[in-house]
C-alpha cells in the first residue's frame, strides 16, 4: 500500500496559530505561514488548516491565509472552517486550497457533502467529525468547534457521508485532543470497517510510540499532529525516521 | 527572449499553486482567461480537478476547446496536463457516461477499481519511469496523487511512467511529441515536483 501520511493540523484563530486541550484553553503557538514553511521543509505529507472561530462567527476561513500558504508551500493543503456552500468552497479552491474540510455544516446539512463531491470530485472533499465519549461509552458528534452536541449517530452519519461522496474522513477525539496521552485507538479500530475511503485519525499524539500504536492497531491512512509539534521537541524528520525504524511505511522525508 | 507560459483558467479548480510553483523558477507565467491570449504563449498548462464531462463542457463554454486543439495538433505548441488536465487528452472518459476528450492521445479514462483498495487514491505514491528527460534529477520518485479515474492509453509508446496502487498498475505520465501529462500533482509534490515542472519547461524551451 501507499505510505501513511503525517499531517500537521493548524488551528487558526484571528490570524494566529493556537493550540488547546480538549478544544479549550487555546494559547498562541505561532505564525501560520512560518510554521507551514517549516513543516513543508521537514517533509510533512500534507497540511490541514482549520479556522476554529469561523462557524460561530458565520463566515468561512479567510482566503488570504490560504493564498499565503499556497504561495509559500509545495505540499497539499486542506482548508476548513465555516464552509457551508458550494460557493464558499469555490472561493477556497480559487484561493488555492487543494481540499476543503467541512465539519459543522456537514452534520447540519449532509447533502452539502454530495453537492461538493459532485462539483469538485470526492478527492477534494474531507469531512471532519469531532466526537466525545458519553457516560454510556457511546461516541456523540459535536459541532461548532466542540461546543454543541448533535443527536446524529456516528456510524449512521459516516455511512451517509460516504454514500454522498466524502473522499476522506477525519475523526477527532475531543477527549484526547491536546492531552499528549495518545490516540483513541479503540475509536479508530471500531470505525475502520465503516470507512471505505481515506481515514485520518486526530487527537492525542504526544510521543513517537503513540503514532506507532495508532498505525499498528487501527490501519488508519493518516494521522494529524498538533501540540506534539508545536509545544514539544519533535520534528517531522525524526518522527518519520522513528516510524521507519518501527516498520511503519512512511515517505522518506 | 523568455519563454511565456500560460495556465488555462477554465474554472476547474485551483491554478494558484501551479502558478506559484512555476514562479519559484522565475518563469514568465500568466493565467489565461481568454482564448485570444494563447497566441502569444510558448507553453500551455492544462490542470483541473473535478469531473471529465464538466471539464470538456467548460473548455467549450469559455471557447478554449477549438483554439487549444488547433494550437496543440496543428502548431504543435507544447502542452503539459496535470491530473484531469492530462485525462482530457484522451479520446473519451467514462465518468458519468461517455464523454469525448481532445483525442490527442488515443485511449480511455476509466474508474480505478479493486477489491482491497480505497478510492479515491489519495496520498503520496511512487512512480517507476522510463529514462526520460522529464524525470532528470528526481530523487525519490514520490508524488502526490488525488483521483478516482485514470488514463488507459491505446498507444503504448506514449507511456513514460507507471504507479501501482494496491495491485492496480496505472499510467502516471504520458508523452507524445509536444504533448506531456502527469496524473499526479507536481505542484504539490515538494522538491521532486518542482523539478518535473522545470524539466518540462527546459525540454520545450
Amino acid at each position: 500500500m501507499i505510505p501513511r501520511r503525517i499531517i500537521p493540523v493548524f488551528l487558526f484563530s484571528h490570524g494566529r496559530l493556537v493550540k488547546g486541550t480538549q478544544f479549550r484553553d487555546h494559547i498562541d503557538v505561532g505564525d501560520p505561514i512560518s510554521q507551514a514553511m517549516i513543516y513543508d521543509a521537514q517533509g510533512a505529507d500534507e497540511l490541514i488548516i482549520l479556522d476554529i472561530d469561523a462557524t460561530s462567527e458565520s463566515r468561512h476561513i479567510p482566503l488570504e491565509i490560504i493564498e499565503s500558504m499556497i504561495n509559500q508551500c509545495r505540499l497539499p493543503i486542506a482548508a476548513g472552517g465555516g464552509i457551508r456552500s458550494v460557493q464558499d468552497a469555490t472561493r477556497c479552491f480559487e484561493a488555492g486550497a487543494d481540499k476543503i474540510v467541512i465539519n459543522t455544516h456537514a452534520v447540519l446539512n449532509p447533502s452539502l457533502v454530495q453537492e461538493l463531491a459532485d462539483e469538485f470530485g470526492s478527492q477534494s472533499v474531507v469531512v471532519s467529525i469531532d466526537v466525545k465519549k458519553n457516560k454510556e461509552g457511546v461516541y456523540d458528534i459535536y459541532t461548532h468547534s466542540g461546543r454543541q452536541k448533535n443527536a446524529t449517530g456516528l456510524k449512521a452519519f459516516i455511512e451517509q457521508i460516504v454514500n454522498f461522496g466524502a473522499g476522506e474522513i477525519l475523526v477527532t477525539s475531543i477527549d484526547n485532543e491536546g492531552t499528549l496521552n495518545g490516540y483513541d485507538n479503540t475509536l479508530y479500530q471500531s470505525l475502520r470497517t465503516d470507512i471505505p475511503v481515506s481515514f485520518i485519525a486526530s487527537g492525542g499524539a504526544g510521543c513517537y510510540d503513540d503514532i506507532v500504536n495508532l498505525f499498528n492497531k487501527s490501519d488508519c491512512d493518516a494521522c494529524t499532529l498538533g501540540k506534539m509539534l508545536f509545544l514539544r521537541d519533535y520534528d517531522i524528520v525524526r518522527i518519520k525516521s522513528y516510524l521507519t525504524g518501527r516498520k511503519i511505511y512512511v515517505r522518506d522525508a | 527572449m523568455m519563454t511565456k507560459i500560460g495556465i488555462i483558467n477554465y474554472s476547474m479548480g485551483n491554478i494558484g499553486s501551479i502558478k506559484s510553483a512555476l514562479g519559484f523558477y522565475d518563469y514568465d507565467v500568466s493565467v489565461i482567461t481568454h482564448p485570444k491570449e494563447i497566441d502569444s504563449l510558448d507553453i500551455l498548462i492544462l490542470s483541473g480537478v473535478g469531473n471529465f464531462a464538466t471539464a470538456s463542457e467548460r473548455l467549450k463554454k469559455f471557447k478554449f476547446w477549438d483554439k487549444l486543439d488547433e494550437e496543440v495538433t496543428c502548431n504543435e505548441k507544447p502542452v503539459f496536463g496535470i491530473c484531469l488536465g492530462m485525462q482530457i487528452f484522451a479520446d473519451k472518459g467514462l465518468e458519468n457516461g461517455e464523454h469525448a476528450g481532445f483525442g490527442w492521445i488515443r485511449g480511455t479514462v476509466i474508474k480505478m477499481e479493486g477489491e482491497a483498495i480505497r478510492i479515491p487514491h489519495i496520498g503520496w505514491n511512487k512512480i517507476t519511469h522510463h529514462e526520460d528527460p522529464l524525470f532528470k534529477g528526481i530523487l525519490n520518485n514520490f508524488f502526490y496523487f488525488m483521483h478516482s479515474y485514470h488514463f488507459v492509453p491505446e498507444e503504448k509508446n506514449v507511456e513514460i511512467a507507471w504507479t501501482n496502487y494496491g495491485g492496480i498498475k496505472f499510467v502516471s505520465a504520458v508523452r507524445k511529441k509536444n504533448i506531456m501529462g502527469v496524473q499526479f500533482h507536481p505542484e504539490k509534490s515538494q522538491g521532486d515536483g518542482l523539478r518535473i515542472l522545470r524539466n518540462f519547461v527546459e525540454m520545450v524551451s
